[in-house]
């Protein structure tokens, strides 16, 4: 696996640079475009009615998430937009770490599990992946109705009705089950080629069984956990159709509120400021991740 | 590898077996099937006869004829399936130049190159969707049917990308220096040698692409007009009035989806996933 130090001459037959130009160009355009775009909306002025901007440079809409303007015109600090923040670091964080009880198990039965059974069962995990969050979502709500599945069954067994969904939990749970196979993949891929016989050689030298998952099968884990985190916190801490169809809109999340600035609300400034200090977050996250990864010598992938 | 050690392996006591670990095994279960809990209850009662969602009068498949009837419902799908189509058509050339130029830049570029298809996976959905929206503003385009293409095309490039890089990673250079030995010039390289080589991973690049698209909900909701509802779009307006046996119809149709096309990716020719 030791990489040559130069690297090897051009294979023949590939294109030349430039055939990356029509999809460096969509990059530029669609992805960096609307990113300088949100940054630069985010120092401009609000119009007086109606969304969009007026291009009048002001940091009014980074003093909003802090500050409100009382009736004197004073500035006086305001939580509301941090807790907001806050909420939705608690549901990814949450998220992340039930995605990960749940994972950490089910990607090392596979991975122990026959070749054949393991491709079955990768695909398994797959499936639910690929299926539309709108579908898993809505599984969600079959599951939690009042008149729903699960209570349904709870009547049934004498226990009563309860009020399920357009809750928290249910949005959070929501979020756990979409992004479980998020971590169950990056885990399962840095486990699959996992020699056991070096978990033999572990109990050949008195080692018990969670001495060998902590000492042995975890540290292998690491570039997965890692990548799997991120691929679950991400998403999960910008999440937007969960809050509203489980948690039925009551928690306010960062995503929804970043949606509604730019609907009901019409605070483009505003909308854009949140977008640009998420941005911020995350790539502070990355960047720490990144710079861990150097430093312990983990090769850390975002792909599955 | 893992072969090798199955095929060796003894019967031993559970006690001692090397790959066993107490409580992995349940809980290993308990996950696979809070995974497939939801979507076995949406497949059951998509084919229920009542009226009511969630009150089972009778197994029916009356709601299919219902939804595969249902003009808005055909348009929005008609439209999602040609924004998926266009999209995917333009994202998987885009992706074959690009996976096979990407070494012709200079290492600092293509690192740059990389970093830049990767972005739009991990910017928060919601943040590239009013992101977009506040941009194709900007450039003087409205929501529609080309905006939802432009962005689209964009999110699925990484998508395409994976899976034709890992299988362009798996073919040997020796291929193409044999090729290139027997005086193969580029043109025929490319049409004889390449593609037919990289066949798969076009493939399963093409069909995540076009599943990637299909499911969109957040940027499209910001860039969809009137005229230009995707399915998801409509059906989410549809969730959000609670559960009807018509969207339980929907939702496993979309499942079917997503099972038929990973089945596929999945069964075609194995592709090496240890490299990936």
């Amino acid at each position: 696996m030791s990489k040559p130090a130069r690297p090897p001459a051009r294979v023949p037959g590939r294109l030349p640079w430039f055939a990356t130009l029509p999809a460096l160009v969509i990059g530029a355009l669609f992805t960096l475009g609307p990113l300088v775009v949100i940054i630069a909306f985010s120092f401009m002025t609000r119009p007086a009615q109606g969304g969009g901007v007026v291009y009048t440079f002001t940091t009014d809409a980074y003093r909003t998430f802090l500050f409100t303007k009382s009736f004197n015109g004073d500035l006086v600090f305001n939580s509301a937009y941090l807790e907001v923040f806050w909420r939705s670091l608690v549901q990814a964080s949450i998220s992340t770490v039930i995605c990960f009880v749940l994972a950490f198990p089910l990607a090392l039965w596979i991975a122990t599990r026959s070749p054949r059974a393991q491709n079955l069962l990768v695909l398994a995990v797959t499936i639910p992946f690929w299926t539309n969050l709108l579908v898993r979502t809505y599984a969600w709500i079959l599951l939690l109705a009042k008149d729903g599945v699960i209570n349904q069954t709870s009547k049934a067994l004498g226990l009563g009705a309860h009020e399920l969904l357009y809750t928290d939990l249910a949005s959070q749970l929501g979020l756990i089950y979409t992004f479980l196979p998020f971590m169950v993949l990056p885990l399962y891929s840095s486990l699959s080629g996992f020699d056991f016989r070096l978990a033999e050689a572990g109990y050949d030298l008195g080692a018990r069984k969670r001495t060998v998952l902590r000492r042995i099968i975890l540290p292998m884990a690491k570039p997965g956990i890692i990548s799997g985190s991120l691929l679950v916190f991400m998403p999960a801490l910008g999440s937007y159709v969960q809050p509203v169809l489980l948690g039925g809109g009551k928690v306010l999340l960062i995503g929804n509120l970043i949606a509604s600035q730019f609907g009901d609300s019409r605070n483009w400034p505003f909308g854009a400021a949140l977008s640009v200090i998420i941005l911020a977050l995350l790539g502070l996250c990355l960047l720490a991740v990144g710079l861990w990864a150097r430093r312990s010598g983990t090769k850390v992938s975002l792909s599955l | 590898m893992s072969e090798l050690i199955t095929a060796g392996r003894k019967r031993v006591p559970r006690a001692l077996d090397s790959r066993s670990f107490p409580g992995v095994g349940p809980v290993a279960i308990a996950a696979l099937v809070f995974l497939y809990l939801p979507m076995l209850v949406t497949t059951i009662y998509a084919f229920n006869s009542g009226d009511q969602a969630l009150v089972w009068e009778g197994f029916s498949t009356h709601w299919f004829g219902y939804v595969l009837t249902n003009h808005t419902m055909i348009d929005t799908a008609v439209t999602s399936v040609q924004l998926a189509a266009a999209a995917t058509l333009t994202a998987v050339v885009m992706a074959l130049a690009f996976a096979l130029a990407v070494d012709g830049l200079r290492r600092r570029g293509s690192a740059l190159a990389n970093a830049l298809m990767a972005a739009p996976l991990v910017i928060p959905e919601v943040v590239l969707a009013v992101a977009t929206l506040a941009f194709i503003r900007m450039i003087g385009l409205q929501p529609g049917f080309l905006s939802l293409y432009l962005a689209h095309t964009t999110f699925c490039i990484p998508f395409a990308l994976m899976p034709i890089r890992s299988r362009l990673d798996g073919i040997g250079r020796e291929v193409f220096e044999a090729g290139a030995d027997l005086g193969a010039t580029a043109v025929p390289m490319l049409w004889r040698i390449t593609l037919p080589l990289l066949v798969p991973g076009l493939v399963s690049g093409a069909l995540l692409s076009f599943v990637i698209s299909m499911d969109d909900f957040i940027i499209s909701s910001f860039l969809s007009s009137a005229g230009s509802t995707t399915l998801p779009v409509y059906l989410y307006g549809l969730i959000r009035r609670g559960p009807t046996p018509a969207i339980n119809v929907v939702a496993l149709l979309l499942l079917a989806l997503a099972v038929v096309v990973t089945s596929f990716t999945y069964l075609a020719p194995k592709k090496k996933r240890s490299e990936s």
